[in-house]
């Protein structure tokens, strides 16, 4: 890959990296979010697989490709299944902050996160590192989704956009946390939605939905 | 012999997880498998403990897994916790009429459980300590759905996804903290080691690095049950079975804790002690009010215990602030008193739920004329719980007290010790209503028959406990020069 | 000033106001012939003008000034917007006016106006729709301004007529994230003060939803054949703006004489006819927005823009 094209290809991913977890906040319908979340993750793996070509790095090509099986195919399917096949469920009920003012909230989010990460791009300019706003953004964008959903589902999307925005933000400041902690974190977030999943199904089955509104029993 | 005493404490319970995953929860059988196996633990802690009073730190598996003073009081802290929830399980399990499918994954979860707490403390990577702190949550999410109630789900959703989420941000923090430390000239092996950090803490970037412990502390304080992201914390302990329920105050909460106070030491000499006493100041303020507040209005005395966990973790999370060897001396002695009280009170508070099916405090009455043994258990546990001499907490909140007083912090020390005064009063007046008073006859709310009295061979387990938490309020004994070191450890002088 | 800018120029105006319709026309044409009828034909529109032109407007009691003014203002500012912004050429006589902020405050003048004359009709329908109209112009001035900022902040240069020249010389800019989420959200505004759909549907006059047509139910005569002109200006305005800002090849350069002109004019024709005709395509194939998502679709198109600007600053 030639000097020049390669900040622009990184600027590309991470672009459709960081637009996608807005389009999460944007849509209505939990199928749009999960679609959108497969396309992150899609957009995740480019970006691994553009930094190992401009660094030759075979493990890194490897690496972007376990990313993009893990998170742009397994993790999409399990929350496919965990949706179940009701049409009522399909669509969000109305979120904590509706969607122009949670949209708001994301360009607001975005410039929280260039302000906060300017010692992060300052230790070490590069191409790589002037992503990581983009990368940090989409960890707050997905906190913020995790707080203000109350479907069981969108809340899980929600961490799931938390959990790429950190990985990304791994990748775009070192070269990848060492092999056996990264090993150890994807099993970890697998084992994690896998739990939910089953959590999802159960509420399902005590609640009727998993419209989050209904789990008011336990409070002070 | 050392590689032996360092792994035995991991290999231990996942051994006794794959017995009951092969053999199933049999009640006069594989039940003592448990207690068994933590037992053992319990002698290994000691060992190891021994060996590093004698010899220094000392780690294997090139460094990934690390013992000094500071791991080996820990791991004897949940080694004690864990033989008291075991050897209390079966009978719980018995009284609970939990099927032996239900028990046999009640058995392998708390082991693997047990595990993972056990891999945290002795990591010596903090890679290694964030999975295992994550790995305990994965496991714990099942154990605290447990009961299948509409309630244990929305508290085992609430936890995973809070506890989920904030170590997620934890990891973040790591990650950052990585960073700093490739570019301070660390190798990639070595950056995440705790150890060698510490070592060349002065040559991280001060930015960099102060965002990455703000992280880290908020993501595992949360895990602690400090606020911003405590939600989780009283559903959590007033769902789960009351064995998990002691092992999660006991134990869960103080590890979280102790990977603050890892990176406190990386942190102190990276960003000079102001940083972290600030934000862990305000963190254990926050939370002390917060339970204080919440402690007076409290209508269930599974969550009563549940707070009063939270005021505990604040109260450490105010001597991690202080930071002195006094006050880290004084952090360690209330986890390990707190740990014993706490898991001897939930115990027999789980004895009061089976035999009341409710943890309503106003459908329990005037429990020490009915049943004598068990209030007198659970008050003793609650007494000890208030910090009244010869309790240990009674020793390490004068501690942390005069360390606060000492370090120049009073006004905050006065502030934190007005809200546990308030926690006192809120605590003293619902056990007093559980406990006092004369029987009504029956309540409405009681069960046609009147509730058995505790089995003989449920109590061993609350004495045991409450034996200790005295023992060690009067002496530390052995474990003396244990504690010193740890201290000085983290402590500033 | 040289005869050649000012040739150029006045070839813009012409051509603007010789074509609005004839785009419009084709945008129609490409919805018959996607819905299976057999359309009017491209010069339908300019038909439709002849015959308003030719009838007397009527003017209802009770309307004052803002009423009558209206049109004329619109195709007002309509013309200027053409002769300022760069379409055929970058070198223009009025070029210290080709400003980001004098272009978009020219366009919020004409949407105002006749939001007024809306009003001044005292009727129900002029009201509702100069409500939402403003509504609309609330959500989408800001994110036309953020958006063109985006591209000026590279430039150092809020001129229009600067920064089309850069982007000529610099064709690798226009794939730049900056440059990418400018791009959407413009499309967004572009569709929002346009009236297309999903928007506000420009085909009925009747729905009880409608934006720019209840605005201008009132006008008859030659005044409608004004507004109708002015609207259609205004689209072909618009997507020239598009067109210029990312796709700019084909426009006269400073220096270029005469003789680029005939090529401007026939990339300028080419690119706006294909921009309408995906634009007329793609409406056949959605439906129109409910009322109150409306302001969820611009928010969106607001925080790309923000973004635009975002990764313009910070992105190498």
């Amino acid at each position: 890959m030639t000097d020049i094209s390669y900040p622009l290809y990184l600027d590309l991913a991470a672009g459709l990296f960081l637009l996608t977890a807005v389009g999460v906040l944007w849509r209505h319908q939990l199928s749009a979010m999960i679609r959108l979340f497969a396309l992150q993750g899609v957009a995740l793996a480019a970006i691994v697989a553009i930094l190992g070509v401009h660094q030759y790095s075979l493990e890194l090509i490897l690496v972007a490709g376990g990313l993009g099986v893990l998170r742009a195919g397994v993790l999409p399917y399990l929350a496919w299944r965990a949706l179940g096949d009701s049409p009522a469920e399909a669509r969000e009920t109305r979120p904590v902050v509706n969607v122009a003012a949670s949209l708001l909230a994301a360009a607001a989010l975005t410039l929280l996160a260039y302000a906060v990460t300017r010692p992060l791009v300052a230790l070490a300019p590069s191409p790589a590192t002037a992503i990581l706003p983009a990368a940090v953004a989409v960890v707050l964008i997905g906190f913020f989704t995790l707080v203000t959903r109350r479907r069981a589902l969108s809340q899980v999307v929600g961490f799931l956009l938390l959990d790429n925005g950190i990985t990304a933000t791994a990748f775009l400041a070192t070269a990848g946390v060492p092999l056996i902690v990264e090993l150890g974190v994807s099993f970890d977030l697998l084992l994690v939605v896998l739990v939910l999943q089953v959590l999802t199904t159960r509420l399902r089955t005590a609640f009727g939905s998993s419209d989050l509104d209904e789990l008011r029993e336990l409070h002070d | 012999m050392t590689t032996a005493l360092l792994l035995a404490p991991i290999g231990l319970p996942v051994a006794a997880a794959l017995v009951y995953a092969a053999v199933g929860w049999r009640p006069r059988t594989s039940a003592w498998a448990g207690v068994v196996s933590t037992a053992l633990l319990a002698g290994n802690a000691l060992g190891l403990a021994a060996t590093v009073t004698r010899h220094g730190p000392v780690h294997t598996a090139g460094g990934l897994i690390r013992a000094d003073a500071l791991s080996a009081w820990m791991l004897l802290g949940i080694a004690a916790v864990a033989l008291l929830a075991c050897w209390a399980s079966p009978s719980y399990l018995a009284a609970g009429h939990t099927s032996a499918r239900q028990a046999r994954r009640y058995g392998v979860l708390l082991h693997l459980f047990i595990a993972a707490m056990a891999t945290a403390v002795l990591a010596g990577n903090l890679g290694i300590l964030w999975v295992a702190v994550e790995a305990t949550t994965i496991v714990t999410a099942f154990l605290v759905g447990h009961e299948r109630s509409r309630t244990a789900l929305e508290a085992a959703w609430k936890y995973v996804v809070i506890c989920s989420a904030a170590i997620a941000i934890a990891f973040l923090g790591l990650i950052l903290l990585y960073y700093a430390a490739q570019h301070a000239g660390l190798s990639a092996e070595q950056a995440l080691d705790w150890a060698t950090l510490a070592a060349h803490a002065h040559q991280l970037d001060p930015a960099v690095t102060r965002i990455a412990v703000g992280l880290a502390v908020l993501g595992f304080g949360a895990k602690a049950g400090l606020v911003p992201l405590h939600a989780w914390l009283p559903d959590a302990h007033s769902q789960a079975p009351a064995p998990v329920s002691a092992l999660m105050s006991g134990v869960l909460l103080p590890v979280a804790l102790y990977a603050v106070l890892r990176i406190k030491t990386i942190a102190d000499p990276a960003l000079g002690a102001g940083y972290l006493r600030t934000l862990l100041m305000i963190l254990a303020l926050a939370t002390l009010a917060l339970a204080a507040v919440l402690l007076i209005g409290q209508r269930d005395f599974k969550r009563m215990l549940a707070y009063s966990s939270m005021e505990h973790m604040g109260l450490i999370a105010l001597a991690a602030a202080i930071g002195t060897r006094l006050a880290i001396a004084a952090l360690l002695l209330h986890m390990a008193g707190h740990g014993l009280a706490k898991t001897v009170a939930f115990l027999s508070s789980g004895h009061i739920l089976h035999r009341h099916n409710s943890s309503q405090i106003t459908d329990v009455r005037a429990l020490a004329t009915r049943m004598p043994l068990l209030a007198g258990l659970f008050g003793l546990a609650i007494v000890a719980l208030l910090g009244f001499p010869p309790a240990a907490l009674f020793a390490s909140e004068l501690g942390i007290a005069r360390a606060g007083a000492d370090a120049g912090l009073s006004w905050a020390t006065a502030a934190a010790f007005a809200f546990v005064v308030v926690a006192f009063a809120a605590i003293t007046a619902h056990t007093g209503r559980m406990l006092l008073g004369p029987p009504t006859g029956t309540a409405s709310n009681e069960v046609s028959d009147p509730p058995a009295a505790l089995a003989r061979s449920a109590a061993p387990p609350l004495i045991a406990g409450l034996l200790g938490v005295a023992a060690l309020g009067v002496a530390l004994g052995p474990v003396a020069g244990l504690l010193h070191a740890a201290a000085t450890i983290v402590g500033a002088p | 000033m040289n005869g050649a800018a000012l040739i150029g120029t006045a070839a813009q105006v012409v051509m603007v106001v010789a074509g609005a319709p004839l785009l419009v026309g084709l945008m129609r044409q490409v919805r018959a012939w996607l819905e299976g009828r057999a359309g009017a034909g491209i010069g339908q529109p300019w038909r439709d003008l002849r015959k308003l032109l030719r009838r007397a407007p009527a003017t209802p009691t009770g309307t004052g000034w803002a009423f009558r003014l209206a049109p004329l203002l619109l195709v007002g500012t309509s013309l200027v917007l053409a002769a300022v912004i760069p379409l055929l050429s970058t070198a223009s006589p009025l070029d210290h006016v080709a400003d980001l902020f004098a272009v978009v405050g020219l366009l919020a003048l004409g949407t105002v106006t006749l939001a007024l004359a809306a009003l001044d009709t005292g009727t129900a329908f002029g009201g509702m729709g100069a409500s939402r109209e403003m509504t609309v112009l609330a959500l989408v001035e800001p994110t036309i301004l953020v958006a063109v900022f985006a591209l000026s902040a590279r430039v150092g240069s809020t001129n229009l007529a600067e920064i089309v020249t850069t982007t000529l010389h610099d064709p690798l800019r226009v794939a730049s994230p900056a440059s990418l989420l400018a791009a959407a959200a413009l499309v967004v505004v572009v569709v929002a003060e346009t009236g297309r759909l999903p928007v506000d549907n420009p085909a009925t006059h009747l729905e009880l939803t409608m934006i720019h047509e209840a605005m201008i139910l009132e006008y008859a005569g030659s005044d409608l054949a004004l507004v109708e002109l002015a609207a259609s200006m205004r689209l072909t305005i618009l997507l020239g703006l598009l067109t210029s800002l990312f796709v700019p090849w084909g426009i006269a350069d400073a220096g270029a004489g005469l003789a680029a002109l005939p090529l401007a004019v026939a990339a300028f024709v080419a690119k706006v006819a294909a921009l309408g005709v995906v634009l007329g395509g793609v409406e056949v194939f959605i439906a129109k927005l409910r009322l109150f998502r409306v302001p969820e679709l611009l928010a969106g198109s607001f925080v790309l823009a923000l973004l635009a600007v975002a990764s313009s600053f910070f992105l190498a």
